[in-house]
């Protein structure tokens, strides 16, 4: 699997440089630490824990990656041993160095929101350009390789739901059922998970990371699994109940899964961002939960995936993004609901030439808590 | 991200103890002529806002801002769905929802009329952030992260507690891996079990599965055959207080291992994490037929929760809180590595 894994570190490259190439560019600068990873992983595979790292591109696709601390560095020299990396006392002020002293080149930097404050001022009249743009079409529109590690992927993220959901029973505490699921993920090479979790009922507005809550008959347990294997993040939402779910918890999940459901059909080539999420929220508002689509209620009713566990495009009706052949999306009508409390349901798809590839296969029901399958 | 237990526990870490610490913070910014402090976090740059408020983000990034007088201010970009989690982990300090945190910031700091900011680790913040608040308030920033560094270099008795607890943790996670683990996920898998059972927020397991051929630490799959002698380090997380713990396992060792986990027990217990310890290091007599071939002390640093202050051939410039000594001994059966903390020099 670690070949399979250089060959999609090496097409991300390749593509890296004709981007690059096509803008004109002649270095790249990318930002990464573990909570905004993926421009930085893109160009170099690594999975950066502490500390940050900022790796600097030259258009034939050669890289050095600078690291805040020389324990990632020694990770980075067994985990990419292709990558050049370096560990200077001061990373921004070295790689400010770096640029200022090649002159003439057009230089270029993301993710712009995070680039460092000293990197921009050391700068100073040397000119870069906002990469960003150029970075995130190609987070979003993945190679056929990237596609099929996303795939590779999907169904640890059904075993991680399971192991979840048995875990899940009375008289255990959230973090608890955090605990099991992510050793299930360590032992079984997920690299990182991106996970949050709700216990209880109408009291619930969202989900957090565990507070200790005990789980008790009659509560929902709510979370969304999204684990990383090779830098690929792939997302799961189930809700599941305590005991035996009521009428009214019943009926909840019959909601979400026709808008869920309505969501996924209207994912095709040339449809756009807004088209899904029209799709999801016209059930809430047919439903009479019109108000609960909104941002007082939910975030996103899903985003991409990728590299990052919550990319580009979000779907929203306000998001005019186009889908494309090639990205990866989750679907989720995700939202707190006046009965029930927030409720939870999504599934991770590729959007092919025909529609969806819907990747995970978990039922779209409301699972009883540590029942067996 | 962090998605072990967090919660605030006044039991292990009080409002008290960091309304003290940020006293302390404002002592100095008096004496530097700051009005306002302003800590930058996330979930990798946690260290400084956790010490001073006792808050880990899970997500996301934020700002919390110190006045010279009244309650500091957490401004983010986060849902105010989360707002009641989040004010719940952080009780010290007012909550403010804002697309533009850094302008939200610097609103507030004109409004009291601040004209000095002090910026802890300016030079790292994202620039979109400074030119918020720049863009909100038209004093000056400047700098901060020697003032923070002054007061953070001391010692208090919660921290050295939750050091200890953190270090507990991980040494009973330990205990749950088998003895005849032969995978690198038959390690990983308990220790992750084990610790997050116990209540860490997090933990980063690396190891080292054949240390005759290469002592380097790394994230691997699990199936990953172990070898003879291997190592796992486990870095945990609780209340915001970083630990790393190595152990070497070696099935055949005898007493080797454990004569140097021994050595380094009275090592630990006799340091403290401040200028001189190379020399304390250097000079403690080692184990039969043991070498030193290196060892690293990292400490809490700016933002950051762990970080490398000295090793060998490089003394500790100046106090730290705490460390966490890790030492590499080459030893006749192969290399052993361990990993522990050990307190600042004036715990309070």
């Amino acid at each position: 699997m670690a070949g399979t894994a250089e060959t999609v570190a090496r097409v991300r490259r390749e593509r890296l440089v004709a981007a690059m190439a096509e803008e004109g560019l002649d270095t790249l600068i990318l930002h990464g630490n573990a909570w905004q990873n993926d421009y930085l992983r893109y160009a170099v595979d690594f999975g950066i824990l502490e500390g940050e790292g900022i790796a600097v591109v030259e258009r034939d696709g050669s890289a050095t990656l600078f690291l805040d601390d020389p324990l990632e560095a020694e990770r980075a020299a067994v985990e990419c041993p292709a990558v050049e990396t370096a560990t200077p006392d001061d990373i921004v002020a070295e790689v400010a160095r770096l640029c200022t002293a090649r002159g003439n080149r057009r230089l270029a930097l993301a993710p712009q929101r995070n680039i460092p404050f000293g990197l921009i001022e050391r700068l100073g009249q040397t000119p870069a350009d906002d990469a960003t743009a150029l970075l995130d079409r190609l987070l979003m529109v993945k190679a056929r390789e990237e596609l099929d590690a996303i795939r590779r992927a999907a169904h640890l993220a059904d075993a991680g739901y399971e192991v979840f959901r048995r875990a899940a029973r009375a008289g255990r505490a959230d973090y608890e059922l955090v605990a099991e699921t992510e050793a299930f993920f360590r032992a079984n090479g997920v690299d990182d998970n991106f996970m949050l979790i709700g216990v209880g009922g109408p009291e619930v507005m969202g989900m957090t990371p565990p507070t200790g809550r005990r789980l008790a008959p009659g509560d929902l347990v709510i979370t969304e699994l999204t684990p990383c294997v090779d830098g690929y993040y792939v997302q799961i939402c189930r809700t599941l109940c305590v005991g035996r779910p009521n009428e009214a918890q019943e009926r909840t999940l019959a909601m979400y899964r026709e808008a869920m459901e309505a969501g996924i059909a209207a994912v095709r080539p040339g449809a756009t961002a807004a088209d899904v999420a029209r799709a999801e929220n016209d059930v809430f508002r047919r439903m009479g939960f019109g108000d609960y689509v909104t941002s007082n209620y939910t975030r996103v009713r899903g985003h991409g995936l990728g590299l990052f566990p919550d990319t580009k495009p979000h779907i929203l009706e306000s998001v005019d993004t186009p889908l494309e052949q090639g990205m990866s999306l989750i679907v989720h009508p995700n939202t707190y609901n006046p009965e029930v409390g927030y409720f939870v349901l999504g599934d991770s798809l590729i959007v092919g030439a025909d529609g969806a590839e819907v990747l995970t296969r978990t039922p779209r029901e409301l699972f009883i808590g540590g029942d067996a399958a | 991200m962090r998605h072990g237990l967090i919660r605030w526990d006044e039991k292990r870490l009080s409002a008290a103890d960091v309304t003290a610490r940020q006293d302390r913070l404002r002592d100095a910014m008096a004496r530097h002529g700051i009005d306002g402090l302003v800590i930058y976090t996330n979930h990798v740059r946690s260290g400084a806002l956790t010490w001073a408020a006792g808050f880990t983000p899970y997500w996301s990034d934020a700002l919390w801002y110190l006045p010279r007088a009244g309650r500091p201010v957490l401004s983010t970009a986060l849902s105010k769905r989360v707002g009641k989690w989040i004010a719940a982990t952080n009780p010290t300090s007012e909550i403010t929802h804002s697309p533009s945190p850094g302008g939200a910031i610097g609103q507030f700091a004109a409004d009291q009329g601040a004209a000095r900011l002090g910026v802890v680790e300016l030079d790292r913040m994202p620039r979109a952030l400074v030119d918020q608040i720049a863009a909100a308030h038209s004093g000056d920033l400047v700098d901060a992260s020697e003032l923070f560094a002054g007061v953070r270099a001391a010692s208090d008795l919660p921290e050295m507690r939750l050091v200890d607890a953190a270090d507990a943790l991980a040494r009973d996670a330990f205990a749950a891996v088998p003895e005849t683990a032969a995978s690198v996920g038959e390690i990983a898998g308990p220790l992750e079990l084990e610790a997050r059972l116990g209540g860490a927020e997090e933990i980063y397991v690396a190891t080292a599965p054949e240390l005759a051929a290469d002592t380097r630490f790394a994230r691997r799959k699990g199936d990953v055959a172990l070898g003879r002698r291997h190592a796992a380090r486990a870095t945990v997380a609780r209340h915001g207080v970083w630990i790393r713990r190595i152990e070497t396992l070696d099935p055949t060792a005898g007493s080797e291992i454990a004569d140097a986990r021994d050595w380094l027990k009275t090592l630990c217990a006799k340091l403290k994490a401040e200028p001189g310890i190379a020399e304390v290091i250097g000079t403690t007599p080692l184990p039969a037929r043991a070498a030193l071939a290196h060892w690293r002390l990292e400490a809490p640093a700016g933002t950051r929760p762990l970080q490398t202050v000295a090793a060998l051939g490089t003394d500790l410039a100046a106090p730290v809180a705490y460390g966490v000594l890790t030492v590499r001994l080459d030893m006749p059966g192969g290399p052993v590595v361990l990993a522990r903390p050990i307190h600042g020099a004036g715990s309070r």
